[in-house]
């Protein structure tokens, strides 16, 4: 707001000298303004979001395979989601991930922004470090760590005797998934660090030193005073977690490619696979309205949770 | 900011505004200098990667003999998605080389090729080729959506240097194959290495044991509902799963990639792949001769066929707006010449009656590919849907014949349920 109107707001000299062309002139051209930045925005949103979507939403009651004529088949494949085994794993498999996940990167992107946040030497090198990974493209990533669960921890596993890991994490379904939060993890810490750090730095120096006049241990002060001050800010580090991971896509392309078996493909992935390479457009169409569904009706929920808990802090 | 400064940003405004007006004036003259040109432009969809090159110098050979067309090469990298994406925007390509497999044949079904087989370049093509192609999907009962380039053969390639060295013969029965893995197994050589991070390498082997194996019509009979693969594939899966024991260590660890070169490299006696890999093998300069079999699935070598399918076959979209000019494209890929030096190059069987490879690597397969003992790949009969090559990794490694086969009757029934239109080879 302050920057729209800072043109039009008058010093005192100003003021006096022509009042009345002035505020002709904000009325006019500030609105103009306001459409000038917004409705291209809009109509690019509309044009390249919410036409879309709609299209999308039209596929799903057909049975298109992508190309050529379509016939409406109604519910048909809706009801056909429920009754696919792939597709229920699919998204159990989905959910696990993102679980995990999220928790994960939570509680170590919280302890490693505190220890960034802190009187440590080389703090700007250290968090210029742990950004790099947030610019690092995925699959590039991706494809590196899957050299390395299935060359290099094998052959330390075989060095050190250790026979849980003398085979690729990534070839069992039971640990193929480690893999893919490790990875999903190491990638994503990076934003959520910097969220914690700007939320770190709006806590007030003087609550600590009260802490620490009536004698509070670092555990009480981080319960009492840290936590509590950031919650909003560990609101929207689990929701925007929560919801990536659960668009989970690119990381299983690169480490298993939804293998062994069917074992570790996510919904992403699912739709990618079943609705491009394998011509059931319609179909995944249908999966994908639903998991859109399903992903708002997540968000939803967990932020009136997070927000009910943040004003109880 | 007073009113000066605002008039400037006006005028520094509509400079910019000019700027941009003067580069899309530029670009639009660009453009139509482009269309200036009086050639008719037709594109040429190359799903090859490893003869992309090849391929882009036969284009331009083609335009020096044809001024007045100009031919547009595109070459993507996942093939089949980029066509299915094309085909979305109602934008097929003019001249495609394809693979024809399953999705080659659910495209024709689609009526998305010209139907050829009117052509009389069909006369001149080895005619179980063409049948190979009508098996897989047409887009009418009497119609080839394509005419066949250049066809591979499955099988299995072996190391003639360690067949030597441990006195095994070339195996002409299914049980001699596995006394063959064991003597290797006994000397420390590993039989057969394991692809199984590429998913698909397992159907290689599928196709050769599925199709001797299987009872007679069995896949038109399974697209009727009257059989299963439970009753038909029994035996297939469990000699698939029989010879995955005699794999590396880490069969799942392990891609293409890794299998063609430590197979070049001498590390495995065999691989469980066909022609088209050879090139590949080559790249990693093996100091020893490829050899090639046909994989006996059953203990009665005049029982075995080889497995051959069309690994590139030409085609045209099949309302293209130039006809002609494609025509002239394709007249000109098919010429003897061609095909021949392709098939040189690239280790494939020429589909030209009265052409032969003489390529060392395929002297173990020529004698089917003469006597026409020849069938089509039967993992070509699934559509894209149905997740095969998973099924068979978790075949592999969790050697459960039974749920393997019941995930495949399941997955084929839920597949077909869905799909209101036609499926597979049988319309």
């Amino acid at each position: 707001m302050t920057v729209i109107n800072s043109p039009g707001t008058p010093s005192p000299a100003d003021a006096t000298a022509t009042p009345v062309r002035r505020t002709r002139r904000r009325t006019t051209r500030i609105p103009m303004t306001f459409y000038v930045m917004t409705v291209p925005a809009l109509v690019l949103f509309f044009v390249f979001h919410t036409v879309p979507v709609i299209q999308g939403i039209y596929y799903s009651f057909t049975n298109s395979p992508g190309y050529g004529p379509s016939h409406l088949v109604g519910l048909r494949n809706y009801i056909g989601l429920f009754s696919d085994p792939r597709v229920l794993h699919a998204y159990w498999f989905t959910f696990l991930i993102a679980g995990v996940s999220t928790v994960a990167v939570n509680i170590i992107s919280l302890a490693i922004a505190i220890g960034l946040n802190s009187r440590i030497k080389f703090k700007n090198t250290l968090r210029a470090v742990y950004f790099i990974p947030n610019v690092l493209a995925i699959l590039v990533v991706g494809y590196i760590f899957n050299y390395l669960f299935s060359n290099s921890l094998p052959a330390l596993g075989d060095q050190l005797g250790i026979s849980f890991l003398t085979t690729s994490l990534l070839t069992k379904a039971s640990t193929a998934w480690i893999g893919i939060v490790i990875l999903a993890v190491w990638q994503s810490m990076a934003f959520n660090i910097i969220i914690y750090i700007a939320g770190l730095q709006t806590v007030p120096i003087e609550l600590y030193e009260a802490a620490g006049l009536d004698g509070a241990t670092a555990w009480q002060q981080f319960r009492s005073i840290t936590f509590p001050m950031i919650a909003g800010f560990f609101t929207i580090n689990m929701v925007l977690s929560l919801k990536s991971f659960l668009q989970i896509f690119d990381h299983i392309v690169a480490l298993t490619g939804g293998g062994p078996g069917t074992d570790t493909e996510s919904v992403s992935l699912l739709i990618y696979k079943g609705g491009f390479q394998g011509g059931e457009y319609g179909y995944q169409s249908a999966n994908s309205v639903f998991f859109f569904i399903v992903i708002v009706t997540f968000s939803i929920i967990q932020l009136r949770v997070l927000q009910r808990r943040e004003m109880s802090a | 900011m007073g009113a000066t400064g605002a008039g400037t940003s006006v005028v520094r405004g509509r400079r910019a505004a000019g700027a941009v007006l003067a580069l899309v004036v530029i670009a639009g003259l660009l453009t139509s200098c482009g269309s200036g040109d009086s050639r008719t432009t037709i594109t040429f969809f190359q799903f090859k990667p490893e003869a992309q090159q090849y391929f882009r110098q036969l284009a331009a050979d083609f335009m020096r003999q044809h001024p007045k067309i100009r031919v547009v090469v595109d070459n993507p990298a996942d093939p089949e998605t980029a066509l299915r994406t094309r085909l979305v925007k109602e934008n097929p390509p003019d001249v495609m080389t394809l693979n024809a497999n399953g999705t080659f044949g659910e495209f024709a079904t689609a009526k998305i090729f010209k139907d050829f087989s009117k052509d009389p370049l069909l006369d001149q093509v080895i005619p179980a080729y063409a049948t190979v192609l009508r098996n897989l999907g047409r887009g009418g009962s009497s119609e080839v959506n394509g005419v066949p380039f250049a066809a591979n053969a499955s099988g299995l390639l072996y190391n003639e240097q360690l067949f030597t060295k441990y006195h095994v013969a070339v195996p002409r029965t299914f049980d001699e194959l596995i006394r063959a893995a064991e003597t290797f197994k006994a000397a420390g050589v590993t039989p057969f290495y394991a692809m199984l991070k590429d998913a698909w390498t397992a159907q290689s082997p599928l196709a050769p044991l599925s199709s001797q194996l299987q009872p007679a019509n069995f896949f038109v009979k399974r697209f009727k509902k009257q059989t299963t693969f439970a009753s038909g594939w029994q035996t297939t899966a469990q000699e698939l799963d029989e010879l995955y024991k005699f794999t590396q260590s880490d069969p799942l660890s392990k891609g293409y990639a890794d299998g063609t070169a430590a197979f070049a490299n001498g590390k495995s006696a065999m691989l469980l792949l066909g022609s088209y890999a050879i090139p590949q093998i080559r790249l990693s300069k093996p100091k020893f001769t490829v050899g090639s079999m046909a994989l006996p699935a059953t203990n009665d070598p005049s029982h075995t066929t080889l497995v051959s399918g069309v690994d590139v076959v030409l085609t045209a979209s099949r309302n293209g707006p130039h006809p002609k000019e494609s025509e002239e494209l394709i007249r000109f890929l098919m010429q003897r010449s061609v095909v021949a030096a392709y098939s040189k190059a690239q280790v494939a069987i020429p589909c030209l009656k009265g052409l032969r490879n003489n390529d060392p690597a395929l002297s173990g397969v020529q004698p089917y590919i003469d006597s026409g003992r020849i069938v089509g790949f039967t993992d070509h009969q699934f559509i894209p849907a149905i997740p095969l090559a998973p099924l068979l990794q978790s075949l592999i490694l969790s050697g459960d014949v039974n749920q393997f086969l019941h995930g495949l009757d399941d997955d084929w029934n839920r597949v077909a349920k869905r799909r209101t239109w036609g499926i597979g080879a049988t319309v």
